[in-house]
């Protein structure tokens, strides 16, 4: 972990001292140009109180990396194709386990009407599929209401096909953006559902399934106004194994579970005007599952949205700022209702998460930006489905409030 | 000495604010492209990496420069970004592989050389700029069936009284076109007096696109001494 710290800390040295000049590369392979392009972020993250985001950030964390190289070919004027490999590590999550982020082959027959297969990242709101890109927004931490980074893995990307295109309105009614998908999700099993649920002895191996869905956007009349929806339906299994709950002495058994109904409505806009942009989503996430071979279900109802603006001061220095509310119910039946009683009520700590969030982003130079932010955080959302805040490294319990200061550095090419 | 004095008589009278005539750049194209005009609607969705071919079919490929005043007018006029918007807008496209990051150049010279030399490139430089080996294209502003596109424009001579006091200017003026899309009528509104004449001149013999019926617009005409 120092080697990696000490090694960015060179590579940014060389960059802000011009040693390293950062264009997007191309080398021509059988006469066809071929573009790479690279990103890399490394965080530090410190709470007064909870851990967050499986670290331990109470004394300091600094397991907080990610980084990705993609490379990409026009093959003919309609024909593209390219892939990205990623890695990361949060906390407990990730852990450097590289992988294939997109592979993509691209057709586009008209500007309303192309065609996409192969492992393609989904379109879910405004910034599902760039929630990665730290250096192409000011904040340092997507509000976690609605874009958790350890939930990352179950909307990131469909091993699939899109549909999309854009369609220009008559008479200055702007422009229709659409994108429809169906494919497979395969969540790592080192992402936040799977490393929650093994405090209950249950180790997944696998954790995926069909995913479908679609998003509209508005490019409105009303210049600088983008609004729209989005919606995903999935059908999830997971397998793997655990000491069962209702049968203990039978030792370690296989473990299954399986979606009764999984659905995301995500609803957005984004307004900008000069140096302003203000953003708003509401996303509600419902998480029907029959767990436990069977014998039990747990319905997480969460329900998140924020308001957030940014403001650019200067050409090196942005600003910004935004509220998240997130809160989560959940319900269980079979088996495990006999140990979890249902949790309604939003108001206590363990059914919401309040945050209010300022940030300052200053770009030292074209390719590297640093991050300043702190979150003041109401409530730790304490449910069957991840929240940001994991018992496995709050052994003490957890406290109502949490304060956090996120100090972030990326890089991009 | 009087002519002298009519001379700064005209001066005084000929010193009105110069108001530059819209469009800070034209747009520059690679000899493949066939096309002679473009619309800013097609112009916006080939430079957001929307579409790669314009209505007629030709393969375009957009080429940027990496800033200057050029750069930043086209921005504001054509795309409706600035340049930090453009690249986080580029960025988003790249690395979730929905494109490739568009070529950029900070020389001029390199960057018309790149687009006379290249199938299908598409950019844009200042309006007084060289543009060897590469052809200019026309931009039409965006699609309304009641608005008339001018066809062809007739630059004004300007006025031999004026050339000795080097002097900017404009002159408005209120076109009727007929449903042919000939210059029917004009109407001087206001600006340089001592330019008028030359404007209506030059306007008298515009083409416009035809429409279902009589339009009236107004035109702005500017005058640089250069």
């Amino acid at each position: 972990m120092r080697r990696r710290i000490v090694g960015l800390g060179i590579v940014c040295i060389c960059l802000y001292t011009g040693q390293i000049t950062l264009q997007a590369q191309e080398f021509k392979l059988f006469d066809r140009t071929v573009q790479f392009h690279g990103f890399a972020s490394q965080g530090f993250v410190y709470t007064n109180d909870n851990n967050w985001l499986t670290m331990n950030t109470s004394q300091g964390s600094a397991a907080f990396t990610d980084f990705g190289l993609n490379v990409s070919t026009q093959l003919t004027d309609k024909l593209r194709v390219g892939a990205q490999v990623y890695d990361r590590n949060l906390g407990q999550l990730g852990q450097y386990h590289p992988s294939l982020d997109w592979a993509v082959v691209d057709y586009r027959f008209k500007s309303w009407f192309g065609v996409r297969g192969g492992k393609v990242k989904t379109t879910l709101g405004l910034y599902n599929d760039t929630q990665d890109l730290d250096f192409l927004r000011t904040f340092a931490l997507l509000p976690q209401s609605v874009y958790a980074t350890d939930l990352r893995d179950a909307t990131i990307a469909h091993t699939g096909g899109d549909i999309y295109g854009t369609i220009s309105l008559k008479r200055y009614l702007g422009d229709l953006s659409y994108t429809v998908y169906a494919g497979h999700r395969s969540d790592s099993i080192y992402s936040g559902y799977p490393y929650l649920i093994s405090q209950y002895t249950i180790n997944l191996s696998s954790y995926g399934g069909l995913q479908y869905g679609g998003d509209l956007r508005w490019t409105t009349p009303l210049k600088g106004l983008l609004i729209g929806a989005s919606r995903i339906d999935e059908d999830i299994t997971a397998k793997g194994s655990g000491v069962s709950f209702y049968n203990p002495s039978a030792g370690v058994v296989p473990y299954y579970e399986y979606s009764k109904a999984e659905w995301t409505n995500q609803f957005y806009g984004d307004y900008v005007r000069g140096k302003w942009r203000v953003d708003a989503e509401y996303r509600r996430y419902l998480h029907n599952q029959i767990v436990w071979n069977n014998t039990s279900q747990t319905i997480v109802d969460t329900r998140g949205w924020y308001v957030s603006g940014t403001y650019r001061l200067t050409k090196r220095l942005g600003l910004g700022a935004y509220y998240s509310r997130y809160t989560v119910t959940n319900a269980f039946s079979g088996g495990l209702a006999t140990f979890n009683p249902n949790e309604p009520d939003t108001s206590l700590p363990g059914g919401h998460i309040y945050d209010k969030v300022v940030t300052g982003r200053i770009d030292l130079n074209r390719f590297w930006n640093v991050k300043v932010e702190g979150h003041f955080m109401d409530g730790y959302a304490d449910s069957a489905y991840p929240d940001g805040f994991y018992p496995q490294v709050n052994p003490n319990g957890l406290q109502p409030n949490t304060n956090a200061l996120v100090l972030k550095t990326s890089v991009n090419f | 000495m009087k002519s002298r004095f009519a001379l700064l008589v005209v001066g005084a009278f000929a010193l009105l604010p110069a108001h530059a005539f819209a469009g800070e750049v034209k747009i520059i194209a690679n000899s493949t492209v066939k096309a002679t005009q473009i619309s800013a609607d097609e112009l916006k969705k080939v430079f957001l990496l929307q579409t790669h071919f314009l209505k007629d079919g030709t393969y375009v490929e957009p080429v940027l420069r990496q800033s200057g005043t050029a750069h930043e007018a086209f921005l504001k006029e054509f795309i409706d970004l600035n340049d930090e918007a453009l690249r986080t807008y580029y960025g988003t496209q790249v690395f979730t592989g929905k494109a490739s990051m568009p070529r950029s150049f900070r020389s001029d010279t390199e960057y018309v050389a790149y687009i006379a030399k290249t199938k299908g490139a598409i950019g844009y430089v200042s309006m007084e700029a060289a543009t060897e080996g590469v052809k200019t294209l026309e931009v039409m502003p965006l699609a309304n069936r009641t608005e008339r596109v001018l066809l062809r424009r007739v630059e004004p001579i300007y006025p031999k009284a004026l050339q000795p006091l080097h002097l900017s200017g404009t002159v408005r003026l209120e076109v009727t076109i007929s449903a042919k899309g000939a210059v029917e009528k004009i109407r001087v509104l206001g600006g340089n007096p001592f330019m008028a004449e030359s404007a209506v001149s030059a306007v008298q013999q515009w083409v416009y696109s035809a429409g279902r019926s009589r339009t009236t617009v107004n035109a702005t005409i500017a005058f640089d001494p250069r």
